[in-house]
């Protein structure tokens, strides 16, 4: 479809599809029941606190807009700003569901809904790649981000989500095990592919594949994508785990979902969770000691974290740590013999939203890429102060109409200029979301720069 | 008129001001106390203790990390605010005990300035910032806190009211036998929309300084509900 086609709703971008969207149809009531629905204890314990803060406390100070990527990065226009965004659906919260709102109106900022407000507020939330960076800059800890993804949930009830997220990801995840559905055979190939090249560069190497073994130590679950798109992080992986000599599996669409990715994660609690009882059921019929995340970020935050308060302790008998953590802990126990001289070009590394910033991992990567690479150079801004890339909240797999301009005009203009400060010529970064949103923004902007994930660069210096 | 202003802004009043200011701040409280635990929803660094989670929203408050670090203007506007507001308030305080204390002069004129510097700075930010739409209400309670400001100011400069008047007028609203405030008509109009000021603030402006704490424990809180 041709750009000039797009009916605007909220800028001059398109996430949703006409098809989605539905624009001409009339839906703000049921925008307001699903609301309603948000703001129950029972439906919605888990975001509750958060969100009503967020709706009642903001005192339009304006501050987190400048911690905002999407707000800097296309040049602070005003309707990119947390606070702007936000406000969409607190004039609606307060018109709607308080009694000074009901009394006062325009006073103190409510307003009655419209059918425009919607169709914008549904483009809006896709403006946000929930990267929370705002939250920092917010004096009383107000989260903008999480609000968009509670106008996400809102409008996940009136089926209303990308494509790219719901029908070509979670439901394609359920049912062929991996959001690019991958079948079995072609796995097996792929994997064939990754021992031949190992064996073939490595001399007198003998690579070992587990896959769908029972009762391994360690189960690496990798974000299905890389078995397409980033081969070079799995060969890494395999080659690291075939030096360290460790029990350790992958899994297959034999075992259930062998893709760790959780779309549900960026518009619906629901699907958040059937996603988790998809992982659950597989990581049962593997019985492992440690589910391992491979190279993603999303996948950490629900594997990692979320999982821990959403299902109970019972039910999950296994650890979870990211793969980064393996290998740091491979490192710590001398497990790896490195030659730093084996990669000797500029790197730099970006720290992932969703395993820094709400992940709490930043020293593990750093340590690892210390002992592995000769020259790195830290990016500024870093750790919980970074930049979202714009491969967040979905981003990464949205490219419709000209969607990938908006990603790249605002966060990818913010991401290349940080990453050309550093001069480095590989970004490093452990998540398959940004390794996708880094090289759309390389052949954007035709930049003369690798990405790579952090797995093939290890598994570089190994020393045999 | 004049009597009767005076019976009412010093007499009933104080008494409906803080019946309407306590309860509202009690309601405001636990309004979100009772809201169910959130899911761990920490941004990293966090900490995983109550008591270094408590230090640390201390240490925010007074520090504003973010503000200081994303934009230097609101992280100076908001230290002189609130500095020069926690004093003012702190000297008008003091009638419970005292009727004078040294120095009260020129510490209570430092204060009061900074707080008047500091909001009329919010407002022209406010009026002149792209980032957000202030409504009505965000400038209400700006312009009211100016007026109770500037007239307490005038009043002390020019030693308007007696203090120990002040002090037997708060000790009998104290000890529930209210006597007549000074029957002055600017010192009038200051403790009328200082009032009204207190009402309103738990309805909007003191909404912050609770939130702040259940905001950021939310991020700072890196246990999990169910271990
Ligand atoms: S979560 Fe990130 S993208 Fe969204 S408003 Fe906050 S800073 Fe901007
Ligand atoms: S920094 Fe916090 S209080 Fe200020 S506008 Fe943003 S969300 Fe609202």
């Amino acid at each position: 479809m041709k750009v000039e086609q797009i009916h605007k709703v909220f800028d001059e971008y398109r996430g949703l599809s006409d098809n989605k969207l539905r624009p001409f149809e009339q839906k703000s009531e049921r925008f307001l029941e699903s609301f309603r629905g948000l703001l129950d204890k029972k439906n919605n314990w888990a975001f509750l606190l958060p969100l009503r803060l967020a709706l009642e406390a903001c005192t339009h100070c304006g501050t987190c807009a400048e911690a905002c990527p999407t707000y800097i990065g296309s040049g602070r226009n005003k309707i990119y700003s947390p606070v702007y965004r936000a406000d969409m659906l607190r004039k609606i919260y307060r018109r709607h569901f308080t009694l000074t709102g009901k009394i006062f109106k325009k006073l103190i900022g409510a307003e009655e809904i419209t059918e425009q407000d919607v169709n914008a507020m549904a483009e809006a939330a896709y403006r946000c790649s929930i990267c929370r960076r705002c939250v920092l800059a917010c004096p009383f800890g107000l989260d903008n981000g999480l609000v968009m993804r509670e106008i996400r949930k809102i409008f996940a009830e009136l089926g209303i989500v990308p494509e790219e997220l719901k029908e070509e990801g979670v439901d394609n995840q359920l049912k062929y095990g991996s959001a690019p559905k991958i079948p079995y055979e072609a796995l097996m190939n792929i994997l064939d592919f990754v021992k031949g090249e190992i064996e073939e560069n490595r001399k007198n190497v003998n690579v070992e594949i587990p896959v769908d073994k029972v009762g391994a130590k360690y189960l690496i679950i990798n974000n299905a994508g890389d078995y397409i798109s980033f081969l070079d992080t799995i060969r890494g992986i395999v080659e690291i785990m075939n030096y360290v000599n460790v029990d350790w599996t992958l899994n297959s669409p034999r075992t259930g979902v062998f893709d760790n990715v959780n779309y549900g994660l960026f518009y619906s609690d629901k699907d958040m969770l059937r996603v988790i009882h998809a992982h659950l059921e597989t990581i049962k019929k593997l019985k492992p000691e440690y589910v391992v995340v491979g190279e993603c970020g999303h996948a950490y935050d629900v594997l990692g974290h979320l999982i821990k308060d959403l299902i109970p302790p019972e039910e999950r008998p296994f650890k979870v740590i990211h793969i980064v953590e393996l290998y740091d802990k491979f490192l710590k126990e001398g497990k790896l013999k490195l030659d730093k001289d084996k990669n000797i070009e500029p790197v730099t590394f970006h720290d992932s939203c969703k395993i820094g910033r709400c992940g709490g991992i930043y020293d593990e990567p750093r340590r690892v890429i210390a002992a592995s690479c000769k020259d790195f150079r830290e990016m500024y801004p870093n750790r919980e102060y970074n930049y979202c890339c714009g491969g967040g909240g979905g981003f990464a797999l949205m490219s419709k109409y000209n969607f990938l301009d908006f990603r790249m005009k605002t966060y990818g203009r913010l991401k290349m200029q940080q990453v050309k400060d550093t001069g480095a010529s590989t970004l490093i970064t452990i998540c398959a979301n940004c390794k996708r949103q880094v090289l759309d923004m390389i052949s954007y902007y035709n930049l003369n720069i690798n990405v790579s994930g952090l797995s093939e660069v290890l598994a570089n210096a190994l020393v045999y | 008129m004049n009597e009767y202003l005076t019976v009412f802004t010093g007499i009933y009043l104080p008494y409906i001001t803080l019946a309407v200011f306590g309860l509202a701040v009690i309601y405001n409280f636990f309004k979100w106390m009772f809201l169910p635990r959130p899911v761990m929803w920490a941004i990293f660094p966090a900490k995983k203790s109550l008591v270094n989670i408590l230090f640390t929203i201390a240490q925010r408050i007074f520090s504003l990390p973010g503000p200081r670090k994303f934009d230097k203007l609101i992280f100076t506007l908001s230290w002189m605010f609130h500095i020069g507001l926690i004093v003012s308030l702190s000297l008008h305080a003091k009638y419970i005990f005292t009727s004078h204390l040294p120095y009260e002069y020129e510490v209570g004129t430092t204060a009061g300035m900074l707080a008047a510097i500091g909001s009329v700075g919010f407002i022209i930010r406010r009026y002149a910032d792209k980032r957000a739409d202030s409504h009505f209400a965000d400038y209400f309670a700006l312009i009211l806190l100016i007026i109770t400001l500037s007239l307490g100011q005038y009043i002390r400069m020019f030693k308007m009211v007696e203090s120990t008047h002040l002090w037997t007028w708060v000790q009998g609203i104290l000890t529930l036998n209210p006597i007549l405030p000074p029957a002055n008509i600017l010192f009038l109009m200051h403790i009328l929309f200082a009032q009204i000021y207190m009402m309103y603030l738990p309805f909007k402006t003191l909404i912050h300084p609770i939130a702040i704490f259940y905001g950021q424990k939310i991020i700072l809180d890196s246990r999990h509900v169910k271990g």
